[in-house]
């Protein structure tokens, strides 16, 4: 460790220079900084300094159409914001879809965890094909749903009609409906993730304790509700927070399948900031939906930490 | 494990797993083959899985799609943001691993929350400041902006990487009269290979795929295969056949490469979190 460099130098030191011992931590401290500042200075610079601007913009009625009546508003963009039914909607929406969304993963990501939870060649060999909508274009992955649900062709769509089950527009022509389609898609495309993640906490839970929970005589069910679930729990949550940013945020399947549409069915903030933004160029409107979208993640990502935390301690109890 | 099961309960849940696999995996195998469908059976009424193969799709996809400059773009912005946040990203997480200050801990978690804000919230501001320099609709423009969260991502995994490391081959370099920069370049970074492995394949992955920044920051000569996927719709006429055969170009290679190298991508998507 760094206190062994410090010794040997020291007692080297004082043959050979009468310079102060600190020098060699100071000049290890000054190249670690060296090697940090890059990215740092990057970060500040093409991350926090726009979202800085995007604080500042928010506070202004600014459109580019109209660049010359650029006017500073307070907080009226934001109370225009809460006013604006619309808008209120994008909210719903988005928390319906992420809490939706991420429930589905986590219950059929724990089911599959469960059932690949043995270190075998078939274990393995499946787990990586199951990865493989991980790994597929998101734009794509809206398109090949939206060909597969359509109502007139669509392999699946067709029949979804002909039968009834999906009314003649389709599961994503219908307003009743098309959210949770889009529920369905992505957890299609995120479920993988969650089982890995599941997965590798359950391989990381001490064997002892599960196999003397077995030798007791424990039924399966038991095992599952007493030990695994409790001690999976802090892993759970992590997946469940990781993914909720994710969901939060989700652009791709929705543009390339919507488009937030029937009407404003599955118009999220993401697809509300980026219309405000970059189609009707309302810089400040835009500005203060994204800002909006950073205060819930902190927000439920912070309340996920803290119920992390706790299951951490009460997982390490046992 | 050492539990024993019963072999039928083996089979069944084996049986369960091959399900839910084809389930995941139908859609995709739906894309690959409308590639070589011809149109009278992906159009045809009611839907029909039977088809005689054609290339009639691929021509289709030529035709419409300049697909060199599209897989040009595509290439150039990932290849490109990836080892600018390599470069970035390596040093700081190794610097990170290794300071002992108290703040160390606080500055990687600032570069994980950097990682969690939406893109839209640094899109637009960002859209602006490259109009302001003539840079928007050039590579740069995508690269630059992708690289933050690469970087801030990059930077997390390898402080995860660098800090499982021990400290103890590196003090025994330096005793032996080894620099600091040669403690980092020749001792740790060839010990933490399969986290840079691991970290070139997710941000290539995510470059690649990423839509909403090229879609915004770059015009139709620089921009890639995933704007051109969707943009093609309404446009042009083009079939579900013609999105399978772009397919081919825009998701078949990271599919296969994250197949390929299965065990970093694995470990790029479980090692930052526990």
């Amino acid at each position: 460790m760094g206190k062994q460099i410090e010794l040997s130098r020291e007692s080297s030191g004082s043959l050979i220079s009468t310079k102060p011992v600190m020098t060699f931590a100071r000049y290890r401290r000054l190249f670690l900084v060296l090697l940090c500042a890059p990215a740092f200075v990057y970060v500040l610079a093409v991350a926090v300094w726009p979202l800085l601007q995007g604080v500042y913009f928010s506070l202004y009625e600014y459109n580019l159409m109209r660049p010359a009546s650029r006017a500073f508003v307070g907080l009226q963009n934001y109370r225009d914001f809460w006013a604006d039914e619309a808008a209120r909607g994008a909210i719903i929406t988005t928390s319906i879809f992420t809490f939706s969304a991420v429930t589905l993963e986590l219950i059929l990501g724990l089911g599959l965890a469960l059932l690949l939870w043995r270190d075998s060649v078939f274990e393995r060999a499946l787990l990586a094909l199951l990865l493989i909508p991980v790994t597929v274009t998101p734009v794509a992955v809206g398109l090949i749903f939206r060909a597969l649900l359509a109502p007139d062709f669509g392999v699946l769509g067709y029949y979804f009609a002909e039968w009834g089950l999906s009314g003649p527009r389709g599961f994503l022509g219908n307003p009743a409906t098309a959210l949770w389609t889009l529920v369905a898609i992505d957890a299609w495309e995120w479920t993988p993730l969650v089982t890995l993640i599941l997965l590798a906490g359950l391989k990381s839970l001490p064997t002892d304790i599960l196999e003397a929970a077995e030798a007791d005589g424990a039924t399966l069910a038991q095992r599952f509700r007493l030990i695994i679930l409790p001690m999976l729990l802090p892993t759970i949550f992590l997946a469940a927070v990781l993914r909720s940013m994710d969901a939060f945020k989700v652009f791709d399947i929705i543009f390339a399948t919507t488009n937030g549409g029937p009407g404003d069915a599955t118009n999220t903030m993401m697809l509300f900031a980026v219309k405000e933004g970059l189609q009707f160029f309302n810089i400040g409107r835009a500005s203060t939906v994204a800002n909006l979208m950073i205060v819930c993640i902190a927000l439920f990502s912070v309340a996920f930490v803290i119920l992390i935390r706790g299951a951490d301690r009460k997982a390490n109890e046992r | 494990m050492s539990r024993r099961p019963a072999v039928h309960a083996l089979v069944f849940q084996r049986a369960v797993l091959l399900l839910a696999t084809c389930i995941l995996l139908a859609p995709i195998a739906w894309l690959i083959t409308t590639a070589y469908k011809p149109s009278v059976d992906i159009f045809s009424f009611p839907p029909t899985l039977a088809f005689l193969p054609t290339l009639a799709n691929f021509r289709g996809a030529l035709q419409h799609f300049d697909l060199r400059h599209l897989l040009e773009s595509s290439l150039i912005i990932s290849i490109g943001s990836a080892v600018l946040s390599l470069l970035l990203g390596v040093p700081a997480g190794y610097a990170l691993a290794r300071a002992k200050a108290r703040w160390t801990i606080g500055l990687a978690y600032f570069f994980l929350a950097v990682r969690t804000v939406p893109p839209v919230a640094t899109l637009i501001p960002f859209y602006l400041i490259m109009r302001d320099i003539g840079l928007l609709g050039t590579w740069w423009a995508v690269i630059l902006l992708n690289t933050t969260l690469n970087t801030a991502f990059v930077v997390w995994m390898m402080f995860c990487y660098f800090r499982a490391l021990p400290r103890e081959m590196e003090e025994a370099a330096l005793t032996d009269g080894c620099t600091l920069f040669g403690g980092f370049w020749r001792v740790a970074l060839p010990l933490v290979r399969p986290g840079i492995i691991a970290c070139a394949l997710l941000c290539i992955m995510f470059a690649w795929n990423d839509f909403l920044y090229p879609a915004f920051l770059t015009r139709s000569e620089t921009k890639p295969i995933s704007v051109a996927l969707i943009t093609a719709f309404g446009t042009k006429d083009i079939s579900w056949g013609t999105l399978g055969a772009l397919a081919h170009f825009s998701t078949v290679p990271i599919v296969l490469l994250a197949l390929f190298l299965n065990r970093y991508f694995v470990q790029a998507l479980t090692r930052g979190i526990h």
